[in-house]
């Protein structure tokens, strides 16, 4: 599976919004996110990649553009 | 950008900083303060200006009259000398120096910085013998009005006599006192100079000190101006001792209604709940004001005094009676101790004192537990009045170094003093 | 013979700033040519810290050995068994509560001064060193720490520039730091941040924190009380009002110059403790507020209790509605924050209102996302939320204040 689009798919779930066009776009900083969401963002990777991410490892800095997610995600996926 | 030249732009302005503040401080600022900022000074206790300088200089220029005493200054009901000045338009103003803890020892640190202005001068103290307890001035309360600037006053102008050496060596017991100026009074106590390197330090820190007062005494002033100008309303338009009782009876049985010992609803009530109440009874019966270092603490005062040839009126004030009776401290003992204030006094040329020591009976004489109110304030401007009227001119007195020994401190059945008959004392 | 100790309280007067400067030249200079003397930098820290706790101190410094020994048993007898692979749960649990023990039963002995016990319970700065203990035994559990040195271990939990009131580090984060020797050219931008940080802590605490915690409050207070007590009913003036800003700047300036002063040092020390403050007056919304205020402290929450709770609730799947879970992790995290700043009314009614405004605040942002169109957004709208939640802060500081209770009931 395409990791880039399975994330934008979640991302779409959570926010409701399509943000293939704004793969930079600090998704905190704009109200997009919330600690619920990544929360949430957390689990269903773990569901859909089959990766484990403890919360201790979500440091917000590292998540918080959809390509840093896709990024974090499949260096995890190579673990 | 080279390392050394980005650690000059980080450290370069602290530097500069630093030098700029130490050439700030020792500059030697001269400032005034404004009539209404030392009228606000003048009734405010603050600790700030007992402990400086400038604003205590400044006023006692300018017809203020120096009021050395501790809590009952506080007591500010209608008939407090504050209030009384202000509403018959008195020639003087009470400058009240001294609070809660205030005791003879850091009354004299105190005094160091007016020598000048007082001399030939007058100055009011209300000399309290719950001061002379056997240790004397508490270290605590010390702490809340020990002055630097005034132990280097004392230090630069300090001689190698019993005074100057009694002073320093009592000064040394007082925990806040440290450094380079615990190292000087150490010196003086033994009877050696001040080296070089000593004034030389001290000076320097004078000016800072000096600098500070004069920068900030002015800070955070109680403001009690707008409270003397409200309680002076309730004052008879004329002046007479009768209708200033009545005022004072009508304003003391309003306040003192909530308990029977006559007591300050408001005291009676904050600082007396029932606890206390039950742990004080009976607790004073072995208080002790007979012996006790304060004599010779009160002798630096004196001895300050006599310097500045400052006439002093001296107010014994009583212990409230209903009060005394359930603490259970002794009259007996409490009447000693007057008599021994009132012979150091007299013995040597300390002639203004008046004793209230034995009307604490009299109804709302008494604010609360042991301080001046109401009927007690009319007693204490029946004395302040007349003296205020006298001229100025220089008093000499006739100091005895007795008054520091021990025996003196430890000294029993001192003979009071018939203070009635003036000639008698001035044949002495 | 008469013994005075010397006791200085951190960052409390101009000679702590000096003793702390000349302390610190030998560390400044190693770490300038390359050099980080632990031993110097050890003996520096318990010399510091002794002069926290001796004199009249002396009982808190007692307390402080006897939790620090507890804490350590706790923390390596946790990492021996999760060095055996096993990792239960009610393990875990165990050990998060016996870490939290000693500063719930110091929270709960101080609420009740009447009930005097006979000695001193407690010491300066235990919840900051509680918080990071904690910290350290979750992310053992998640396996993200794997190996606790004792050394370092100990050096984090006491580190003194810090140990009083934060802001709180980060055991991975500080480990980094203590492990390596910036260059030169890192250190001196350490430098630069370390003096221009102490500079505007000065600035902060001691100036405008001054005029408004010393200067002004107690004038404000007073006139609120006289008035108030004249006027009777629910005994507000204007005089309220007033003490409500006062002492919102006040808090701000204070808190702000105390976190300065410890992150300045740190640096000095070549250790990047984070900021606890970035311009909180600014907010946008109550959102926007917890992640510019304290920052330290409200992360520690959002990260070790909000983002846990909501993941194992999420997990067990113990609410159907995402709002509803986000709501209730909200009023659970923003009630123990009120529970810890001290059992009395006026703290818990300031964590429920957070919690509510914060909710009220969520529901908002919904409704602005679905009708996006409908809303206006321009300048006038942002300056408006940013007015909007600098009144709704300062109203939850008045309450902060615990000057309510004052003026109502007498107390504090």
């Amino acid at each position: 599976m395409d990791t880039k689009q399975g994330v934008l798919d979640i991302l779409n779930d959570l926010t409701g919004e399509d943000l293939s066009d704004q793969m930079d776009e600090n998704i905190f900083d704009n109200g997009l996110m919330d600690s619920m969401a990544s929360v949430q963002m957390l689990l269903s990777l773990q569901e859909k990649f089959d990766i484990d991410v403890p919360v201790s490892e979500f440091k917000r800095a590292e998540w918080d553009t959809p390509n840093k997610i896709v990024a974090k995600v499949e260096s995890l996926e190579n673990e | 950008m080279s390392n050394k030249r980005r650690l000059w732009q980080i450290f370069g302005p602290v530097i500069c900083a630093f030098i700029l503040l130490l050439v700030v401080f020792l500059i030697p600022w001269e400032r005034t303060f404004s009539k209404q900022t030392i009228y606000e000074a003048a009734a405010s206790q603050n600790t700030t200006v007992f402990k400086g300088s400038t604003m205590k200089q400044e006023a006692f220029d300018d017809g203020y009259v120096p009021f050395y005493g501790s809590s009952e200054l506080s007591r500010f009901d209608p008939l407090h000398p504050s209030v009384i000045a202000e509403k018959y338009h008195r020639n003087y103003r009470p400058f009240l120096l001294g609070g809660p803890g205030s005791q003879s020892l850091a009354q004299f640190l105190g005094m160091q910085g007016t020598a000048k202005q007082l001399k030939n001068k007058k100055a009011v103290v209300i000399i309290s013998p719950q001061w002379f307890t056997k240790k004397g001035q508490d270290p605590n309360a010390f702490a809340l009005y020990y002055s630097p600037l005034q132990a280097c006053n004392f230090l630069l102008s300090a001689k190698n006599n019993k005074t100057d050496r009694y002073a320093a060596k009592r000064l040394l017991e007082m925990p806040d006192v440290k450094g380079e100026i615990k190292n000087s009074l150490q010196q003086i106590a033994e009877g050696k100079k001040l080296t070089t390197f000593q004034k030389f330090y001290l000076n320097n820190r004078r000016r800072m000190l000096s600098n500070e007062d004069n920068f900030f005494s002015a800070f955070q002033l109680r403001d009690r101006v707008n409270k003397i100008q409200k309680k002076a309303k309730v004052l008879p338009s004329a002046y007479s001792v009768k209708a200033l009782n009545k005022v004072a009876a009508e304003q003391a049985a309003m306040h003192t209604n909530s308990n029977n010992l006559g007591i300050d609803n408001t005291f009676y009530r904050t600082r007396l709940p029932k606890k206390v109440l039950k742990r004080l009874k009976g607790s004073q019966r072995n208080f002790d004001y007979v012996h006790s270092v304060e004599y010779g603490d009160f002798q630096l005062m004196l001895e300050q005094f006599a310097k500045q040839h400052t006439n002093v009126l001296f107010i014994i004030p009583p212990i409230n009676g209903k009060w005394m009776k359930y603490t259970g401290l002794s009259e007996k003992m409490y009447q000693e101790s007057v008599a021994k204030i009132e012979h150091q006094l007299v013995n040597q040329g300390f002639e203004n004192v008046v004793d209230l020591s034995k009307r604490g009976n009299e109804k709302y004489f008494m604010e609360d537990t042991i301080h001046l109110g109401w009927k007690g304030w009319v007693a204490v401007d029946q004395a302040v009045k007349p003296f205020m009227e006298l001229p100025n001119r220089r008093y000499n007195y006739y100091m005895s170094n007795y008054y520091y020994s021990k025996k003196w401190q430890n000294k029993d059945d001192v003979k009071s003093v018939d203070l009635t008959n003036k000639n008698s004392l001035k044949a002495k | 013979m008469n013994f005075n100790f010397i006791n200085l309280q951190p960052y409390s007067n101009p000679q702590y700033f000096i003793y702390l400067m000349i302390a610190l030249i030998p560390i400044i200079l190693g770490l300038y040519f390359g050099h980080r003397f632990k031993t110097y930098e050890a003996i520096f820290s318990i010399v510091f810290l002794f002069l926290i706790f001796d004199g009249s101190h002396w009982q808190q410094g007692v307390n402080l050995l006897i939790w620090l020994v507890y804490e350590f048993i706790l923390t390596f007898a946790y990492q021996y068994y999760r060095h055996h692979g096993k990792n239960k749960t009610w393990v875990f649990s165990l050990a998060v509560i016996l870490a939290i023990i000693p500063l719930a039963a110091v929270k709960y002995l101080t609420a009740f001064p009447d009930n005097s016990i006979g000695f001193v319970i407690g010491f300066l700065g235990i919840s900051y060193v509680t918080f990071k203990t904690v910290q350290v035994i979750m992310e053992m559990r998640d396996g993200a720490i794997k190996k606790v040195d004792p050394v370092t271990y100990a050096r984090f939990l006491l580190f003194f520039p810090t140990i009083s009131s934060g802001p709180i580090d980060r055991y991975r984060r500080f480990k980094k730091d203590y492990e390596k020797v910036p260059t030169r050219d890192a250190y001196i931008t350490d430098l630069q941040y370390a003096v221009r940080y102490l500079f505007q802590g000065f600035l902060y605490k001691f100036v405008i924190g001054w005029f408004f915690g010393t200067y002004w409050l107690p004038k404000i207070t007073a006139s609120a009380l006289v008035v108030g007590n004249a006027n009777g009913g629910l005994k507000l003036s204007w005089w309220v009002l007033a003490y409500m800003y006062c002492y919102s700047m006040y808090l701000f300036f204070d808190f702000a110059g105390y976190s300065l002063f410890a992150v300045s040092i740190s640096y000095f020390m070549g250790i990047h403790t984070p900021m606890n403050f970035n311009k909180p007056f600014i907010s946008k919304n109550i959102k926007d507020f917890w992640n510019r205020w304290h920052m330290t402290l409200s992360f520690w929450f959002r990260d070790y209790i909000y983002m846990r709770f909501s993941f194992f609730a999420m997990k067990k799947k113990l609410f159907k509605n995402r709002i509803r879970l986000s709501q209730v992790s909200y009023f659970l995290l923003f009630l123990i924050q009120g529970f810890w700043h001290g059992l009395t009314w006026y703290y818990i009614v300031y964590g429920i209102f957070h919690a509510s405004a914060i909710c009220i605040n969520d529901m908002w942002l919904r409704f602005k996302g679905k009708h996006k169109k409908q809303i206006p957004s321009n300048k006038f709208t942002e300056w408006f939320a940013i007015f909007l939640t600098f009144n709704v802060v300062c109203f939850s500081f008045l309450i902060f204040s615990g000057f309510l209770s004052q003026l109502w009931f007498g107390w504090k």
